[in-house]
């Protein structure tokens, strides 16, 4: 099969999965829906092998597969076109192969659903793998917005899967309205590009691109950059993700952890010839991502919901990716997106057994001492723990140490790449301590008193591969690329993505030794002797006494959501109540309801010549007749 | 009474007049006999009558203007009176299936 077929069928396959499982949603049988719903993704996983195993073999040529036109008007030509490079090849195998692991575990997770809520789970899956698909596969930015809001809207079904929850509800629509804002963004990003360029797909900019950074690129970046913010649950539109949590659990580590919030990353990484010119946005980008980073971090420390914790770590550790491609590392911040997608979906999955096993308890407090009794989650989960703080040596250790390390290392007169740095350095420290807070609480010690199950199961089978796959990448994961400070080393992701991104313009100097030395000590530190003393041994409720103000701040989430709930919510509420006064009531219903009464009143009178008498009728007619009689005589006469 | 002419039948001739006024009284009748009477059969009836009293007084002007068009309208007439009469029972037939049919006048369901 030639190689523009299995690109198709890679977003072909999915698509017709979930149109499969949506159509015949409530007559699908279990079994079937079992094979079709991961079956599909894997499958896709196949083709991007393939597409992989080309990519390998000609250095990294890209293709652009044109296969019809979609609007032709004017200069505005937009073909159905996708782009395969070795980022697009390097996204695809991400989101099919962690996608499938995740789909494959729902089998399991979902089992207590009726028939037809399970085939609508794993249809609104396929649809978010094929949304996701095309957005990374795009050739065009038309084709990646369609991608763009296909993911909004699967993450928008999925987090209001249980639809009969009011709180999934209202977090369904709060996540789809963050995200029509950065889609907003996005459009208008596109319609500036197409202005200045003409043209929407990628290969025509780039190549219309001018040499100097200009106001109207700089506009189409910042649009841009809204766009990936919205997605990515960055600063300042990130209040969606946390609420997000609603959804079920293998939703949270497919959309919310391993792929649709990466796509901000993705973006920046796509359009990187504009980010690269338009430096101010560019700068943006990097503070966003470590301002979120810090930010997200020091709220997680105070999170009680074994999923919130999670949720905020998210946030800063795409507030991590966001820094490297925003400093101009691209290569080590795709490393930190696999990374991420690695264990991040191994912790999702893990507390997902614990979920499960708890009769869907997710207060932290609540568990404790599961180190005993889940024995093999407890493993998998010590193991992304680990990763997530940046222990080495797993995946989350080395891709970490390769942003901090290339950010330190930028040559550049202002410092900004050493101030990021610094902040991401402090996050780090955070992320060790509040990683270790939740693996203490949850994991050692002591059941708690008020754990809904005494003796909780190990998760089945089907759930447990998944996690022990996602267990073993998160621990040889890192050995793709092993730079930070160790010489000589290899770069494997590096060297993948240098046909796209070009090699790192600047030497990764020796120099990073130190910070590699320094976060691991302070992160393990932190995860380990001070994140136990502070919760195993309760010292905490002793400092949180000291600092009720500080405490109050971070389980608030800095107030973000009130002051939204502030700014935006009440005026339109109290816009739209006097509107219903003012507008609604008077002006605007009152038109059609008079013409109604209007219609109506003249219809009554009209009405009484029908009586329903035949004699009436009769009369009528020979006394209209007569009398049309005496006219013709007088008239005549 | 106004002069109509005479019309020739059998051996002598008569008044057009006369006819006109047989017509005229004919037409009446039925008339009266649809608005006041009841009974959906006799107003067919008096349909008919009003409808041959119209027939007359074409073939009498006919007769009177040496012009065939009058007569061949009253054979239209007749035709259509036919086929009046035909749907006109039909309905009365399947009305009647359904219920008692004494009086029109509670045949009203169709009032606005």
């Amino acid at each position: 099969m030639p190689l523009q077929a299995i690109t198709l069928v890679i977003l072909a396959l999915p698509a017709a999965g979930s149109a499969a499982l949506g159509l015949g949603a409530l007559k699908v049988p279990r079994r079937l829906v079992q094979v079709v719903g991961p079956g599909t993704v894997w499958v896709a996983f196949l083709c991007s092998l393939v597409l992989f195993m080309d990519q390998f073999a000609n250095g990294g040529k890209p293709h652009d597969f044109t296969y019809w036109t979609w609007l032709s008007s004017g200069a505005l030509q937009v073909p159905v076109d996708l782009f395969v490079d070795r980022l697009s090849v390097f996204m695809c195998l991400v989101v099919t192969g962690v996608g499938g692991l995740i789909v494959t575990y729902s089998n399991g997770y979902m089992e207590h659903e009726t028939d037809g809520s399970y085939a609508r789970f794993f249809c609104y899956m396929d649809l978010f793998i094929t949304s996701m698909l095309l957005l990374v596969l795009a050739g065009n930015l038309v084709l990646l917005i369609v991608g763009w809001a296909g993911v909004g809207l699967s993450s928008y079904l999925l987090i209001g899967f249980f639809y009969w929850r009011w709180s999934a509800v209202v977090a369904a629509r709060k996540a789809f309205v963050m995200n029509v804002i950065g889609d907003v963004g996005m459009i208008l990003g596109t319609f500036v590009l197409f202005a200045a360029y003409h043209s929407v797909t990628y290969r025509g900019i780039f190549a219309a691109l001018p040499r100097t950074d200009s106001p109207l690129l700089e506009l189409a970046a910042f649009l841009f950059l809204v766009g990936a913010v919205a997605k990515s649950a960055q600063l300042p539109l990130h209040t969606w993700l946390p609420d997000a949590m609603e959804g079920p659990t293998p939703v949270s580590a497919l959309i919310h952890a391993a792929t649709m919030v990466t796509a901000g990353v993705y973006l920046v990484g796509r359009l990187h010839p504009v980010y690269d010119l338009a430096w101010a946005a560019h700068g943006a980008v990097a503070l966003i991502g470590a301002v979120t980073a810090l930010f997200a971090a020091s709220i997680a420390i105070v999170q009680t919901d074994i999923k919130r914790v999670l949720a905020y770590s998210t946030m800063s550790q795409i507030g991590y990716m966001f820094l490297a491609v925003g400093v101009g590392a691209y290569a080590a911040g795709f490393f930190h997106l696999m990374a991420h997608a690695f264990f991040k979906a191994l912790l999702f999955l893990g507390a997902g057994n614990v979920i499960h096993a708890m009769n869907d308890e997710q207060d932290m407090r609540r568990y404790g001492g599961l180190w005993g009794q889940m024995r093999g989650t407890s493993i998998c989960f010590l193991v992304g723990s680990l990763s997530l703080a940046g222990i080495i040596p797993f995946v989350g250790f080395w891709s970490k140490e390769v942003v901090l390390g290339d950010a330190f290392s930028k040559p550049d007169p202002s410092g900004f790449p050493q101030a990021m740095w610094a902040i991401g350095f402090a996050t780090a420290v955070l992320t060790g301590f509040y990683t270790g807070r939740m693996w203490w609480m949850a994991f050692a010690g002591r059941p708690s008193p008020e754990r809904p199950v005494s003796r909780p199961h190990e998760a089945q089978a089907v759930m447990m591969v998944p996690v022990v796959v996602l267990a073993v990448l998160s621990t040889v994961g890192g050995f793709l690329q092993i730079n930070a400070g160790f010489h000589p080393g290899w770069k494997l992701i590096e060297d993948w993505l240098t046909p796209t991104f070009g090699p790192l313009p600047w030497q990764a100097r020796d120099l990073e030794y130190f910070p590699t030395a320094a976060t691991l000590l302070l992160a393990g530190l932190a995860f380990w002797p001070i994140a136990d003393a502070f919760y195993r041994r309760r010292v905490w409720s002793v400092w949180s006494e000291r600092l009720p103000f500080l405490q109050r701040l971070l389980e608030r989430k800095y107030y973000l959501d009130e002051l939204y709930d502030l700014l935006f919510v009440r005026p339109m509420d109290a816009a739209a109540e006097s509107g219903d006064h003012l507008l609604e009531a008077p002006v605007i219903d009152a038109a059609p309801t008079g013409v109604a009464m209007t219609a109506r009143g003249s219809a009554g009178i009209l009405s009484l010549a029908e009586n329903g008498l035949f004699r009436t009728y009769v009369l009528v007619m020979l006394g209209a007749a007569l009398v049309g009689l005496v006219i013709l005589l007088v008239v005549r006469g | 009474m106004p002069d109509y002419g005479q019309i020739t039948i059998g051996g002598g001739t008569l008044s057009a007049a006369w006819f006109l006024g047989l017509a005229a009284i004919l037409f009446t009748l039925g008339a009266i006999g649809v608005l006041v009477r009841r009974n959906p059969l006799i107003i067919l009836i008096c349909i008919e009558l009003m409808l041959n009293a119209v027939n007359l007084t074409l073939i009498t002007f006919a007769r009177q203007l040496q012009d065939l068009d009058g007569q061949l309208f009253a054979l239209m007439t007749m035709t259509v009176a036919a086929a009046e009469a035909v749907a006109g029972l039909a309905i009365l037939v399947d009305i009647s299936r359904l219920r008692e049919v004494e009086d029109v006048d509670e045949l009203n369901e169709l009032k606005g």
